[in-house]
């Protein structure tokens, strides 16, 4: 048997490498893979601790399942967004959002 | 890959690993090698690619982790739809034209704080005491059945949560109309 | 209607007030008999009032001892009596002698008004005022708390300076009535600590027990004597005693009928009144009655001094005041309770009565100033003969009733103080006899010095001579109520000796026919130099001027006290003042307010670049936090 704190390792690798994807990355689209990888850290997380801590391993894997879900259609909204960014600016970098700047 | 495929087969047959142990480490290169990639390789189109082999990765860590459903809705919803969304992303927005994306400007600071926080997670998960481990299977018949049975309500909420980003994508999306153009002139 | 219901007394004058004052413009005549009727029905009720004392004194209900009259209602409670303030009214003999004295002096001067202030500007709020101050004072003799007596202190301070700044448009009345107030303030300040330091050991406000509480030891004997030395502070400065004495002269700017009740018969003896009243405290506290007694003496002398200089009718009686009021507390620092209430009872009768003659002296010549009179007894007889009358009471000639109470005094100082005090207090009754005598000659004998003024010299209308004269039948008689015979032909127990009481010094009153006849010597004496010198055209007067110019000068510049006092006003309070100004302009102002202004937007042109606009930065101000709560979650576990 594998032990936990492997798939810990593994999750909390995976959501570092995903917020350094998402804070050194400049385009929009490259953001929004990066917050894919964060999400997927977590989900490794929670079914790991659903299999491994709970007797009854089902909420952990209903919330990665709703993550998933949720991810899907966030990722369908922000493409959207990212499209609206390119038609004003040109640009999907995400330093050309700068209009709140001081 | 294929040089560490070759140390783990050998790893397994001198009985220094056993078998879940040696997928675990192949899901585990593929995962972190495929993370890396997407996050530092300057072309856009491959590191969209590079996201496609981790996010494979995961659905392998699920199924060792007798989660096979999620495992299956993994392949399907990120593999099939969402990656095929960011690659429609890309087209739209002429990536093939400058595939090469420069990095931001805070890449040291999002360098250190990045290894801080997996510094601080590993040094947690390797410290705490877990209590004894068991693996607890859930039969996958049962999963849909107990699925809309106790979770009822999240499941609808989900729903309209799914029509709600659905429209809002349309709204955001389309083409800009002659009255939408008229009235961000307006407004604008 | 009794004792119980004397509260009665000064509501009517406050109904007085109030209706004159909103209405005047509407009522016939400006609502001036209003305020007589007003003050008719006092007197006639005080008459009641004093029916029933008497009755409860022939009836045993209370001893000559101690015969008194409580009534008292809880107007604020607090915490189960820990704070408590009472209406409270106490009757005895003390406050029957003022009753009768403030609501008499009030209605001849009320009376006398109608005649001097026809055709004034504002003649309704003058009557108005008067009421309120009336009102203020009855409220002042029938308190038996402490507290309700500061708040009627207070009021009679106020009616004051509205009735001595009644012609506020002369600046000099402006400032005198500013003076007024601003001196009695200093005064008021003390009287009401006193009032909280007596609180604070005994816990009541109320006069009764605050006495019974000192004379049983509640208070240590150096935390008393300074809580009645703050008590006296109150009434120095409302008896214009030194140094708070300032003020009176100046008063003199207000209407001669306000000089008269106010300056003269009653205001200034609220703090006579008070100190009698707290007299057993003072016994029990030697070194504060010791206090009374010297600035009662040093007050006296000096303010003698300085009327033998004065030029103007009005001033000289002002220093005569204060001079008297100086005999009363020496009185009361030998704790002759009876002498100063019946010097007091006869002052108020004779001053009054100067002070209205002068004023019908002034009404009917225009002038104040001794060098625009002379010789008007041919012309003004009626004010002559009472004026003379006046004079001779206060001198202290014999039958008249200033002879009578300055006897009393003086017959007290000898017997229970030291001798020199009596030396001092025996050469200002000869010097009082002697300025009382130079401003007769000086007004009403001699040449006529300004003879426009004395060709339009008339006699003053009825209703001016009729107070005048009535004041003058008591300045007469009046001192004969001190005779156990003529009390008791009253219906009194006895004579005023039986009224008040001076404590353990149960005293009947006796004529020593020795002391009094000393006493008659001196008057006379006093009588014989002030001759001397002034009659005729004054010619010996002028040559003794002549003898010190320079002593001349301290007087008539009254000591330059006054300028004593703007000296320390121009460079001690206004130059603190000058320091607490910069103190609040740079400290609290330029850097507390203003400099935290500034440093709000130094810091905020400084900070804002912190808001690129841009997501990753956000993002990794994000992610710092949450690093931050790892860490120390991490920390903990």
């Amino acid at each position: 048997m594998i032990p936990l704190e492997n798939f810990l390792i593994l999750s909390g690798i995976l959501f570092a490498i995903g917020l350094y994807g998402v804070m050194a990355r400049r385009s929009a689209i490259l953001i929004l893979m990066s917050v894919e990888l964060m999400l997927a850290g977590v989900s490794i997380n929670f079914v790991a601790f659903a299999t491994y801590l709970d007797g009854d391993a089902f909420s952990g894997m209903v919330f990665a399942l709703f993550v998933i879900t949720v991810a899907a259609a966030e990722v369908g909204l922000a493409l959207g967004i990212v499209l609206r960014l390119f038609r004003e600016r040109r640009t999907a970098y995400v330093d050309a959002a700068d209009s709140l700047k001081w | 890959m294929a040089p560490i495929l070759l140390v783990l087969i050998a790893l397994l047959v001198g009985d220094q690993i056993t078998g879940p142990e040696l997928v675990f480490w192949l899901a585990f290169t593929v995962i972190v090698l495929g993370a890396l990639g997407t996050v530092l390789i300057p072309n856009i189109v491959h590191a969209a690619l590079a996201l496609i082999a981790a996010l494979l990765g995961v659905a392998g860590i699920y199924v060792l982790l007798a989660a096979e459903f999620i495992a299956l809705v993994q392949v399907m919803v990120y593999g099939g739809g969402v990656v095929l969304l960011i690659i429609f992303g890309l087209m739209m927005t002429n990536a093939q034209d400058d595939p090469l994306v420069t990095d931001g400007s805070q890449k040291p600071f999002a360098l250190l704080v990045a290894l801080l926080l997996g510094g601080v997670f590993v040094a947690a998960a390797l410290d705490a005491q877990w209590g004894a481990e068991t693996v607890s299977v859930i039969p996958f018949r049962d999963f849909g059945a107990r699925l809309f049975r106790d979770f009822m309500v999240p499941v609808i909420i989900v729903g309209v949560l799914l029509d709600i980003a659905l429209t809002g994508g349309i709204v955001n999306a389309r083409p800009p109309l002659h009255a939408d153009a008229e009235s961000e002139g307006g407004a604008g | 209607m009794g004792m119980e219901q004397v509260w009665i007394l000064p509501a009517i004058p406050v109904a007085a007030f109030v209706v004159i004052s909103l209405f005047s413009g509407l009522i016939p005549r400006r609502g001036d008999f209003l305020a007589v009727l007003g003050m008719l029905a006092v007197v006639i009720l005080v008459g009641f009032v004093l029916a029933d004392f008497q009755g409860s004194f022939r009836n045993g209900l209370f001893s000559p001892q101690s015969g008194a009259n409580e009534y008292a209602f809880d107007w604020l409670n607090i915490g189960h009596e820990f704070f408590v303030i009472e209406f409270s009214t106490y009757v005895d003999a003390i406050t029957m002698v003022m009753l009768p004295v403030v609501s008499f002096v009030a209605l001849m001067v009320l009376v006398y008004s109608i005649g001097y202030m026809r055709g004034e500007q504002r003649y309704g709020w003058y009557f108005a005022a008067l009421s309120l101050f009336v009102a203020a004072m009855l409220l002042l003799v029938i308190s038996g708390n402490l507290l309700q007596l500061y708040l009627a202190w207070e009021g009679v301070g106020l009616a004051s300076y509205l009735l001595i700044g009644f012609h506020w448009e002369r600046q000099s009345a402006a400032e005198a009535a500013k003076k007024a107030f601003i001196t009695t303030r200093i005064g008021d300040v003390g009287l009401l600590i006193g009032i909280i330091l007596l609180w604070r050991v005994t816990g009541t406000f109320d006069i009764q027990e605050i006495i019974h509480a000192a004379e049983h030891g509640m208070f240590s004997e150096t935390y008393l004597t300074v809580s009645l030395l703050f008590l006296f502070m109150g009434a120095v400065g409302k008896s214009a005693q030194f140094p708070l004495h300032v003020w009176l002269p100046d008063a003199m700017e207000g209407p001669t009928p306000v000089s008269a009740l106010i300056h003269a018969a009653t205001m200034v003896v609220a703090g006579v009144y008070l100190v009698a009243r707290m007299l057993p405290a003072y016994e029990v506290a030697p070194i504060a009655q010791d206090v009374v007694l010297y600035t009662g003496l040093i007050t006296a002398l000096m303010a003698a001094t300085m009327g033998l200089v004065a030029t103007d009718i009005k001033r000289v009686l002002a220093f005569s005041t204060i001079s008297q009021l100086g005999f009363m507390f020496v009185a009361l620092g030998v704790g002759a309770v009876t002498a100063a209430m019946f010097h007091l009872f006869t002052h108020a009768f004779f001053k009054s009565l100067l002070f209205l003659g002068s004023g019908s002296v002034i009404h009917s010549t225009e002038q104040q100033e001794v060098s625009g009179l002379g010789g008007l007894r041919k012309k003004m007889p009626i004010t002559t003969v009472t004026f003379m009358i006046g004079s001779l009471a206060l001198a202290g000639i014999p039958i008249f009733a200033g002879f009578f109470s300055k006897d009393e005094i003086l017959h007290d100082l000898l017997k229970h103080g030291p001798l020199f005090a009596y030396v001092v207090l025996a050469a200002t009754a000869i010097l009082t006899a002697t300025y009382s005598t130079r401003l007769v000659l000086l007004t009403f004998f001699g040449k006529p010095k300004n003879s426009h003024a004395f060709d339009h010299a008339h006699e003053s209308p009825l209703i001016m001579t009729v107070p005048l004269v009535l004041l003058a039948v008591l300045a007469t008689v009046s001192g004969f109520f001190a005779v156990d015979e003529v009390g008791r032909l009253f219906g009194f127990v006895g004579g005023i000796g039986q009224l008040v009481f001076e404590g353990e010094h149960g005293h009947v009153f006796d004529l020593d026919l020795a002391f009094a006849g000393t006493a008659t010597v001196m008057a006379l004496l006093g009588l014989a130099i002030g001759w001397t010198y002034w009659h005729g055209d004054a010619k010996r007067a002028e040559q003794a001027q002549g003898w010190s110019p320079e002593l001349h000068q301290l007087l008539v510049r009254r000591y330059y006290i006054d300028e004593l006092y703007q000296g320390v006003i121009n460079n001690v309070i206004l130059g603190a003042a000058s320091v607490v100004a910069w103190f609040d302009k740079r400290v609290v102002n330029e850097t507390g307010v203003d400099g935290g202004a500034q440093l709000i937007g130094f810091f905020g042109l400084r900070l804002k670049f912190l808001q690129t606009g841009r997501i990753p930065n956000y993002v990794l101000g994000m992610a710092l936090g949450v690093l931050a709560l790892a860490i120390v979650a991490f920390s903990k576990a």
